[in-house]
């Protein structure tokens, strides 16, 4: 025990002590924690393990250094010793010091460790520098956006072509699935499995990952072979060997079949872009595979290749760019009746190759299919603010510093006439600052230490400061930011300090420490400057955080509970409904193949005529009461009709999906009214659908994108093929009045747990609530949002730290001119404003520099966003007055202190 | 440098390294100097002086005695040396002497 836990300490001991008192000392260290760890528990022995060995380390290394005559080691300690004096000869500036540099480095530090976990993904697989994943353009709406799932043919195709690739490897996500766990004899229970991927043979030749049980080499080659994550097979298995054993699937046809478990391995490592629990191999589906002639645009799999070594990607790239040529005319003319030409529009249909490492944190594309993937905006965004904060905190020290250099003027003063040359006085101030930057680091590493937990829970991110803080490479880092922060730092100061003219600074130095007024000024308007704009930034990020989830989506999402897994009642459906339907709480049922806040389906649409218009349009299949449940507004036709026999092939369009086939706008209705025109299906058999009706824009997506073309279809439409993503879905809008409470929220939602049950027991039950999936689709941005509040609050903190020991030492400075202002008859309140009127003219300056700086930056942001809060003064108004209340606190307390002084002796004393 | 002298603590230390005669290292000869002044030491303090002891000529070493409780790891075992004995005798006899001339302690019996 003892030994992982002193691995750290007794590491820095064996790298600064002889190795001959090695043994030793680690024994009696280990010796008496145990001895502790049973008197005192066990964080009193960890705690006095570390104290013995700092000890022992000064102890021991200090023998050598304090008995040394030689001359350089004599002068560093002797200027450790003036720069302690001098630290405690004015601690409040030693103080303010400390924790403004502290707190700036500790957010440094926390930042970097973002960065450094966000940027180091997928770096285990052994040959991941050969590994790329193939993407293609977004063939569907959007050609110029990169897009990580291609067809399955892709990679025969490539196979064919490229022999450059040592080896061609497709994944699909086949989740979610059912899965049935044993208990006992005929004891089931079920579980839903989402990380659930189908994947090829040579899966494990591409991609490492360690087999605790089994064999790896084939264990995907058969038909119906499962891997597993440790993890899953704890779930399913418990501590027994997994291998040979079998897992139930439920197919589409509510049968169950088995899969033999040939591997288990270790778990993923959280710091990989493929999260998945369960592997299945594709031999399991060969039907999948059978017809391969839509296969180009099936693009549900992904493509990754590993390719030989030495590899020239940029001319492999160039080869592999005929490959969709030749390739997919053959399904664009069976599926769409299309030529290639037509069916890319003249866009080239490009195959990039994306390396492994570029994976997770790249611009393009936004997602896949398959696990995680960073965003590079906020790393970037906090990268520009780590910088900023460490330069903050770096110009309070060198302010702070400077301002000092009064009351070390008489020191320098008597230093250069007992000989001292100016270089070794510019050493002196210089290894001061590096000191205090080093002092700094050990609390920001503290301090980092102790609060990476919460800090993860705020961040939802995994960061962890005990692997970095061994590694050689970081220690290095940590050694140059320590030396170069603080020589930069101590630069200005030491060489202007060393300047002072030892008869002028003797006689009276005040005159010449006000020289470097001018620039000091100019560093605190900076400052402000940046921490305001930085205040108002995140004033309007939360804001649109807020305006975003308060916005009108067009409907109705609250109060709508929503049943998952409906599809597996298949005909039952209707009859859960109509059982639903009779109960008092439901105010409205429906069903649909999807709901707002998810609807990811497409297809290609045109208009019926010699020249079709086409438009690639969002699709979402559900009935009339779904849209009734909805409160959608129609503004032209009607609803689908449950007493219309044919209304199941007709379909309703927002008003947005009438534009994109070119029918015009409401204006242009009147003369030429879409309703009763053909919307023709540009796949399959062509079919044709009437439109009876066009619905109000809504938003059944996440509000950071705007509201695409919509076509809704009946989901009985039994002549289209398409089933969206084969889910279904009941919705219940609920009286809010007689769901109150959570009593009896969760009592109505046993109510409905055992209807569903009585139709079905082999399907789960799940549910959600639409307004919590719309909340759920900004998450991350509102977890970064909490981040942002907690940064801005730190650098103004630092901007007012800096601001506080300005103000104080101004105030010492004209301690005697307040006093004799006040003899002459100035009143208290008179001395406040002439005094704080100096700074609070520096922070009025950072204002109206920092309101066009930030008004130009939320603009820029806020265009990201489809639906955004408008810029509003009074966030300006607010903000400034915040900054500004915060400033006149700072130095009004001193001013005030001053003010407050008795005229007397402060005249008398000095 | 023949006379160096004994410090009051270099002094506890090597009455404890006797006391515990063949089984004095770092932590047995904390403990005993603890147990006999009654203030809490730290280790390094011991070892700095134990070796400081040893450069003197008053003690040597050897290392020895490894034990499962020390994660299987030696000990170095000090013990006086004769020179070291002589010096305790030494300091021990001018506090005797000077002991004796303290009239205040003297008048009383």
């Amino acid at each position: 025990m003892s030994n992982n836990r002193s691995k750290l300490s007794n590491w820095i001991l064996s790298k600064l002590l002889p190795d001959v008192y090695l043994e030793e000392f680690f024994g009696d260290l280990k010796e008496m924690y145990d001895h502790r760890l049973e008197v005192k528990g066990k964080t009193y022995a960890r705690l006095m393990y570390w104290v013995d060995t700092v000890h022992l380390l000064f102890g021991f290394s200090s023998i050598r250094l304090f008995k040394t005559q030689n001359n350089n080691v004599i002068m560093i300690q002797n200027m450790f010793k003036m720069a302690i004096r001098s630290a405690r000869k004015q601690k409040q500036f030693t103080i303010l010091n400390l924790l403004g540099l502290s707190l700036g480095i500790t957010a440094c530090l926390f930042i970097g460790l973002y960065i450094h976990e966000e940027s180091t993904y997928d770096t285990f697989h052994e040959k991941g520098d050969r590994i790329y994943r193939v993407n293609q353009p977004m063939i569907w709406n959007a050609w110029d956006e990169q897009f990580a799932s291609t067809g399955p043919n892709v990679a025969l195709a490539l196979k064919e072509e490229a022999p450059e690739f040592e080896e061609l490897t497709r994944l699909l996500s086949l989740g979610p699935q059912t899965l049935r766990m044993t208990n006992g004899a005929d004891d089931f229970s079920l579980v839903k499995e989402t990380k659930f991927f189908g994947a090829e043979e040579n899966f494990f030749k591409v991609f490492s990952f360690k087999a605790i049980q089994g064999n790896l080499d084939n264990a995907l080659k058969d038909p119906l072979s499962i891997v597993i994550t440790q993890e899953t097979a704890q779930r399913y298995f418990g501590y027994e060997e997994a291998v040979g054993k079998f897992i139930e699937v439920k197919e589409f046809n509510d049968e169950w079949r088995s899969y033999t478990v040939k591997a288990v391995i270790e778990d993923i490592p959280t710091k990989s872009h493929l999260q998945f629990d369960i592997l299945v191999s594709f031999s399991s589906y060969p039907e999948m595979f059978k017809d391969s002639e839509w296969k180009w645009i099936w693009t549900g799999f992904s493509t990754y290749g590993l390719v030989q070594e030495g590899t020239d990607i940029e001319a492999l790239t160039e080869k592999i760019q005929a490959v969709p040529p030749k390739y997919a005319p053959a399904t664009t003319t069976r599926i769409f009746n299309q030529s290639y030409e037509e069916f890319t529009n003249g866009n080239p249909w490009t195959l990039y190759l994306q390396p492994l490492r570029d994976l997770y944190l790249s611009n393009e594309p936004d997602s896949h299919r398959f696990g995680p993937t960073g965003k590079p905006q906020p790393i970037k965004i906090f990268t520009a603010i780590g910088v900023l904060i460490l330069i903050l905190s770096s110009i309070n020290f060198m302010n702070l510093s400077t301002a000092r250099s009064g009351h070390r003027a008489k020191e320098i003063g008597v230093k250069k006439v007992l000989g001292s040359h100016r270089r070794s006085l510019i050493y002196q101030f210089i290894f001061e600052s590096v000191l205090f930057v080093f002092v700094s680091t050990i609390v920001a590493f503290f301090t980092v230490w102790l609060t990476t937990d919460s800090f993860n829970e705020l961040s939802n991110k995994s960061l962890d400061i005990s692997q970095l803080i061994v590694d050689p490479v970081f220690i290095a880092l940590t050694i140059t930011f320590v030396l170069v922060l603080g020589i930069l730092a101590g630069a200005y100061p030491a060489f202007y300090l060393s300047s002072f003219r030892p008869v002028q600074a003797l006689k009276g130095g005040l005159s010449t420490a006000f020289k470097g007024k001018t620039l000091r000024n100019g560093l605190v308007i900076f400052q402000f400057t940046i921490s305001i704009a930085l205040v108002i930034c995140t004033f309007f990020v939360q804001r649109q955080l807020n305006y975003a989830s308060s916005l009108n989506l067009g409907f109705d999402r609250d109060n709508v509970l929503q049943i998952h897994n409906m599809e597996q009642l298949g005909s039952q459906l209707n009859v859960l409904k109509s059982k639903l339907s009779s109960n008092p709480t439901i105010e409205a049922i429906g069903t649909s193949y999807a709901t707002p806040a998810n609807v990811w389906d497409g297809e290609r649409y045109k208009t019926k005529g010699p020249e079709p218009s086409i438009a690639d349009m969002s699709n979402f299949r559900t009935e009339g009461e779904y849209l009734d449940l909805l409160g959608v507004e129609f503004i032209a036709g009607r609803n689908f009709d449950p007493t219309r026999v044919n209304d199941k092939y007709s379909v309703v369009l927002n008003e947005r999906a009438v534009k994109a086939l070119g029918w015009g706008t409401p204006d242009t209705w009147k003369e030429n009214s879409p309703i009763g025109k053909m919307v023709v299906c540009a796949f399959d058999n062509e079919e044709e659908l009437e439109l009876i009706g066009i619905v109000k824009d809504f938003n059944y997506n996440t509000l950071k994108e705007d509201i695409e073309p919509l076509v809704i279809m009946h989901q009985e439409n039994d002549k289209i093929w398409n089933y969206g993503l084969g889910r279904a879905f009941i919705s219940l809008r609920l009286n809010s009045e007689l769901i109150n409470s959570s009593e009896s929220l969760s009592s109505f939602l046993n109510e409905v747990e055992s209807e569903v049950h009585n139709v079905d027991t082999e399907t789960m039950f799940e549910y959600s609530f639409m307004d919590q999936d719309f909340e759920a689709t900004f998450r991350e941005e509102k977890r970064m949002g909490k981040v942002l509040n907690l940064f801005s609050m730190m650098m103004m903190v630092i901007a007012c730290l800096g601001l506080f020991g300005l103000a104080t030492f101004s105030a010492e400075q004209r301690l005697k001119e307040l006093c004799i202002r006040k003899v002459l008859g100035a009143k208290v309140s008179n001395l406040v404003i002439t005094f704080s009127s100096e700074f609070t003219i520096l922070v009025g300056v950072s204002i109206l520099i920092a309101i066009p700086v930030s008004y130009f930056l939320v603009d820029s942001w806020l265009n990201g966003f489809a639906f955004h809060t408008p810029i509003q003064a009074w966030v300006f108004v607010l903000a400034t007055a915040l900054t500004m209340v915060l400033a006149v606190l700072t130095i009004g307390y001193q001013s005030f202190a001053n003010a407050k002084k008795n005229p007397a002796t402060v005249l008398k004393n000095t | 440098m023949k006379d160096k002298g004994l410090g009051e603590f270099e002094e506890l230390v090597l009455l404890a390294v006797c006391i515990l005669e063949g089984t004095a290292y770092g932590v047995s000869v904390k403990n005993e100097v603890e147990k006999h002044s009654g203030r809490s030491i730290l280790l390094g303090a011991i070892h700095i002086t134990l070796y400081r002891l040893q450069d003197k000529g008053y003690l040597k070493s050897e290392m020895g005695g490894n034990t499962e409780k020390r994660g299987d790891r030696r000990k170095r075992l000090f013990s006086i040396t004769p020179t070291g004995l002589k010096q305790l005798k030494a300091s021990q006899d001018v506090r005797q002497k000077m002991w004796q001339l303290i009239p205040q302690l003297n008048a009383g019996q």
